[in-house]
């Protein structure tokens, strides 16, 4: 079994991105950048109803459209729409408005339905609409049952029932979905914006009935997907099959108002839950009840991967007696998808909701009932560091007793991530040549997350030299294969890929010059015995340097105006764990990354649909209201670094318990719960109860 | 967008002709775009006005300032002199935006920036205000919508510059063919109270020249409360405007916006101020006032603290 060195120069220390200038100077070429020559703009017409049958699609007076090369409908009509938003048609052209012209012209006979349900509440009733014909909206509930909870709830000493809701989340990602794409009778090559350029090449293959081996892709820079850019996509199907029309390159970008309502999204919860402890505040009966919708996608399956509605409960606690039921809802939306740490935010915020109420009711500091439950001792510990760095016994007062209209609060929340491993079928190689220098190639990409300077920082750890000395290429599937970049996979794929590929090369290299150590000062004269034909080293994911199962607790301080409602986050404080640290700066720009978005869940960001006329009310960033620098407090991150684990992935933990530690805070000060995400100032001056009764319209 | 003509206008004159029966005056731009691409307006020609001359000047009377229509909110914003005479003014534009857009934005776009009404703005609805028949955000979510109107449409007034001008007691100076009139922001925003397609009292051709804002109340203040910290429009907005001598009120004037498609005043409760000390009494009794007769709906009840709260917070800062 591989082992880690254990003394490092650059693993574990803080290493600035080996592409930064390249971002801040304008030179990284992001997929949205990319102009191969002769490249036509691409357009999606997507559907204006929420439900309607297509009779027919006239593309004819696209076509006249000047500037316009190619039309294609998405299906043959007649067919079903099921949501706003969905796709009908596109268009390629040789410029922007060409194509807003041309999606204008066309001519879609449709019949419309009156019926159509966009409101999970309203879905689940039996008399609602139906998204799919012949098909309840809501599926079978999936019933999980430990010992005996009807006799356990009368055995506690405190119980507490709370209904806890989440919204349905958008991933808005910097850069949205697309592609470039060109088809020649060589093959097709996708220049795309995805978290998995092998899972796009496998969908291009399938969708156009093509050899893989003829299809490409590349994705030098892409801005952002968290989860929901591993497929082809309408839109590069799309991109592909315009570009075979037109006999040229097709870039086909969504917009941030398709971006809003087709290609993904967190499906929303609404958890009722009841939850009991003994006198001594373990916890001993747990009763709940969840829906949630992910659209027209069924999505039963649970957390962790896919886009389903069903999220862990009790989430990270053990509780002898419990009974989980939770089932599906679909409504007339666009499907949702994995999303950054799939299931938990809504799970941590709900169970973590419930916790702090069974705390007051228990007449306990919650951060007590947490450590007399947590059965995990890492986070054990990095909540005694966090609330340590906040000053939690300091400044804890019950809820509610903070002085004046602006009130004071702390909270506390917990994630655990069961994936981060590395992926074993990883795979890269190396190319060494005479004069030292050295590239690294793998087939994985970088979603921005730092992988390209991870391979920098191994490659150079390994070989006893500087990061700025390894070149390194990812993002093409002529690269040996690496892993799409979800379940905070990557890090941990591709540590142990490069440390295999670096330590084949040195043993290569070693037995050809006969030096006894090929590193650091003789890696020069090792290289130079290499001649005129560069070495090419292969390496794959080697066991024992990488684990999986992240925890990390969170920590919020707010001020709240009991008057206007609005909630301040004054600290954030994240104390995360992820085995052996790479890169310290890396780590913390993406817990960074991870709480701010935990706190556009917790206060901002909500997809609001129409339940008047289907479509959606805030597909912008007007409405669909995100974090903004002035809404972003101090965060403190803390890291537990545990070498002995191996590597373990990040990104999603980091994301998860900001909202429960957020809410929990906001209880924590005014002394009433807003039970329902965001925590907008409406609902905190009702939660006040300050508003008053509706009239009539 | 649709495709329009386009030309600079050098004198207003030419400007008024050159807009004629279907164009638009385009300054900065920020609404006007918007409502092209979204194919909310389609107007036959943009009329340039960034060269009319003497627009964008901010000149300091002795009873009264002028700010020409051109000024850039972020010029309101920077002038230190305007900052003293006005504070509420200055607050008001600070809290437009963000720094691109007030680089941009110019007073009169403001004023005259249509509704942001969310079924008027989505493209796949024909609500009232676009000549459909509904008032969607009536029967559904009208969480961002007015307390008061005095027609079916209930999308609020968003200025926040006209907020703080009906505090002020400003007057817009618009030029409708070739004469000047001069309203008073209630005028400036009187058919959209009683017009479901009115946004405001501009008729197509009309120009504002400039804002004219008298001296007389050296006390003003203006706060807003929104969803978040920054860069978000006001749920709701208050200013206040008085002059204070002895520790009582002089001339006092409130306005809130978002609540109403009119800068809402009461002037019972700004005859009730007059002469009477600042106190959390006096300041609630008039907020009491100044929403009375709010028409609270199924998603916009919160405004109704909200406002209270703001209206006191506003007065008692013209304490100072």
């Amino acid at each position: 079994m591989s082992t880690w060195p254990t003394q490092n120069k650059y693993i574990s220390q803080s290493t600035t991105r080996v592409d930064a200038a390249a971002k801040v100077s304008g030179r990284a070429r992001y997929s949205s950048d990319i102009q191969a020559d002769g490249w036509l703009y691409g357009m999606i017409l997507r559907s204006k109803w929420p439900a309607a049958k297509i009779l027919v699609v006239d593309l004819d007076p696209a076509r006249k459209i000047p500037g316009i090369k190619a039309a294609l409908v998405v299906r043959d009509a007649p067919f079903t729409i099921r949501y706003y938003g969905e796709e009908i048609a596109a268009v390629a052209g040789t410029s922007k408005q060409a194509c807003l012209d041309a999606l204008r012209a066309i001519v879609v006979k449709a019949e419309p339905k009156d019926q159509f349900v966009v409101s999970e509440d309203d879905a689940r009733q039996p008399d609602s609409a139906q998204v799919w014909e012949g098909a309840k909206n809501a599926s079978t509930p999936r019933v999980r049952e430990t010992g005996s909870v009807d006799s356990a709830f009368p055995e506690c000493a405190a119980v507490i029932e709370g209904f806890y809701t989440t919204p349905v989340q958008i991933h808005n990602p910097m850069e949205t979905h697309g592609s470039t794409v060109s088809w020649t009778d060589d093959g097709v090559t996708s220049w795309a914006s995805t978290q998995g350029i092998g899972s796009v090449r496998d969908g291009l293959a399938g969708a156009l009935k093509l050899d893989q081996s003829q299809v490409r892709v590349i994705t030098d820079y892409m801005g952002g997907g968290f989860g929901a850019k591993f497929g082809a996509g309408v839109e590069g199907v799309m991109a592909a099959r315009l570009s075979r029309e037109a006999k040229a390159p097709v870039r086909l970008m969504l917009t941030r108002f398709d971006q809003a309502l087709a290609v993904g999204n967190r499906p929303s919860s609404f958890q009722k839950i009841k939850i009991g402890a003994l006198a001594d505040g373990k916890l001993h009966a747990f009763e709940m009840e969840n829906y949630g919708t992910a659209g027209i996608g069924a999505g039963g399956d649970g957390g962790g991967g896919g886009g389903g509605a069903n999220i862990q409960a009790p989430y990270l606690y053990k509780v002898p007696n419990s009974r989980v039921k939770q089932f599906s809802v679909a409504v007339n939306a666009g499907s949702s998808r994995a999303f950054r740490a799939p299931g938990n935010p809504p799970a941590s915020f709900g169970m973590e909701s419930a916790m702090d109420d069974l705390a007051v009711k228990l007449g306990i500091d919650p951060l007590e009932l947490r450590l007399k439950n947590d059965p995990n001792k890492i986070r054990q510990h990095e909540y005694r560091l966090g609330a340590e760095q906040l000053g939690w016994k300091e400044k804890y007062r019950s809820p509610g007793s903070s002085p004046g209209v602006v009130k004071t609060g702390i909270g506390c929340a917990a994630a655990a991530w069961p994936a981060g491993g590395g992926s074993r079928d990883t795979q890269g190689e190396a190319q060494i040549s005479s004069d030292g220098s050295i590239e690294l190639r793998l087939g994985v990409q970088d979603i921005g997350t730092g992988t390209k300077t991870v391979i920098a920082i191994v490659a150079a750890e390994i070989l006893g030299l500087k990061p700025s000395q390894i070149t390194v290429r990812v993002g093409d599937t002529n690269f040996p294969a690496g892993p799409g970049s979800g379940g905070s996979t990557t890090c941990a794929s591709v540590s142990p890929t490069v440390y295999d590929i670096c330590n084949n090369a040195l043993s290569q290299l070693q037995s050809r010059s006969g030096l006894a150590d090929a590193r650091g000062d003789n890696w020069f004269a090792a290289c130079k015995t290499l001649g005129v034909s560069p070495l090419t080293v292969h390496g794959q994911w080697q066991p024992g340097l990488s684990a999986d199962h992240a925890c990390g607790v969170q920590f919020a301080e707010v001020a709240v105006d009991t008057e206007t409602g609005l909630v301040t986050v004054l600290k954030i404080v994240g104390v995360h764990d992820c085995g052996l640290i790479i890169d310290r700066l890396t780590l913390e720009s993406q817990i960074n990354g991870g709480i701010i978005m935990g706190m556009g869940y917790a206060l901002y960001e909500e997809r609001v649909l129409d339940t008047l006329s289907g479509v959606m009310l805030n597909p912008n960033f007007e409405t669909y209201k995100l974090p903004g620098i002035a809404d972003v407090p101090e965060i403190e991150v803390v890291l537990v670094n545990m070498p002995e684990r191996g590597v373990i992935g990040i990104g999603e933990p980091s994301t998860v318990p900001t909202a429960g530690a957020i809410a929990n805070a906001v209880a924590n000060a005014i002394g009433v719960r807003v039970t329902s995400l965001p925590i907008t100032p409406a609902k905190v001056l009702a939660a006040l109860g300050k508003v008053p009764p509706a009239m009539k319209s | 967008m649709n495709t329009f003509s386009y030309a600079t206008a050098l004198s207003t004159g030419s400007a008024r002709d050159l807009v004629a029966d279907c164009g638009a005056y385009l300054a900065g731009g920020n609404d006007l775009l918007g409502r092209l691409k979204e194919y909310i307006d389609s107007p036959a020609i943009l009329v340039n006005i960034k060269s009319l001359p003497d627009l964008d000047r901010i000149e300091r009377g002795e009873k009264f300032w002028t700010i020409g229509s051109l000024v850039t909110v972020a010029r309101l914003e920077q002038d230190a002199d305007l900052q003293s005479a006005f504070p509420g003014l200055h607050d008001a534009a600070a809290e437009i935006a963000s720094p691109q857009i007030r680089n941009v934005v110019t007073v009169g776009g403001n004023l005259a920036q249509h509704s942001r009404c969310w079924y008027y703005r989505q493209r796949d609805v024909k609500c009232l205000k676009k000549d459909g028949d509904l008032c969607y955000a009536r029967q559904s979510d009208n969480r961002y919508h007015s307390l008061f109107s005095g027609n079916d449409c209930i999308s609020p007034v968003v200025s926040s510059l006209a907020t703080a001008f009906a505090a002020l007691d400003a007057t817009a100076v618009v030029m409708r063919n070739g004469e000047e009139q001069r309203w008073s922001m209630a005028q400036f925003y009187a058919d959209a109270w009683k017009m479901r397609l009115a946004h405001n009292s501009l008729q197509t051709g009309d120009l504002i020249l400039r804002v004219e804002i008298p001296v007389n109340r050296p006390r003003s203040a203006y706060l807003q409360a929104s969803d978040k910290h920054t860069f978000d429009w006001a749920l709701v907005s208050c200013a206040a405007a008085a002059d204070y001598v002895d520790g009582k009120l002089v001339r006092p004037r409130v306005a809130l916006g978002s609540i109403s498609p009119v800068p809402h005043q009461v002037d019972a409760a700004n005859q009730y101020l007059e002469g009477r000390g600042l106190d959390e009494i006096s300041a609630a009794t008039a907020a009491d006032m100044i929403l009375a007769g709010a028409h609270p709906l199924e998603h916009n009840a919160y405004k109704v603290p909200l406002a209270h709260a703001l209206i006191r917070r506003t007065l008692l800062r013209l304490k100072g």
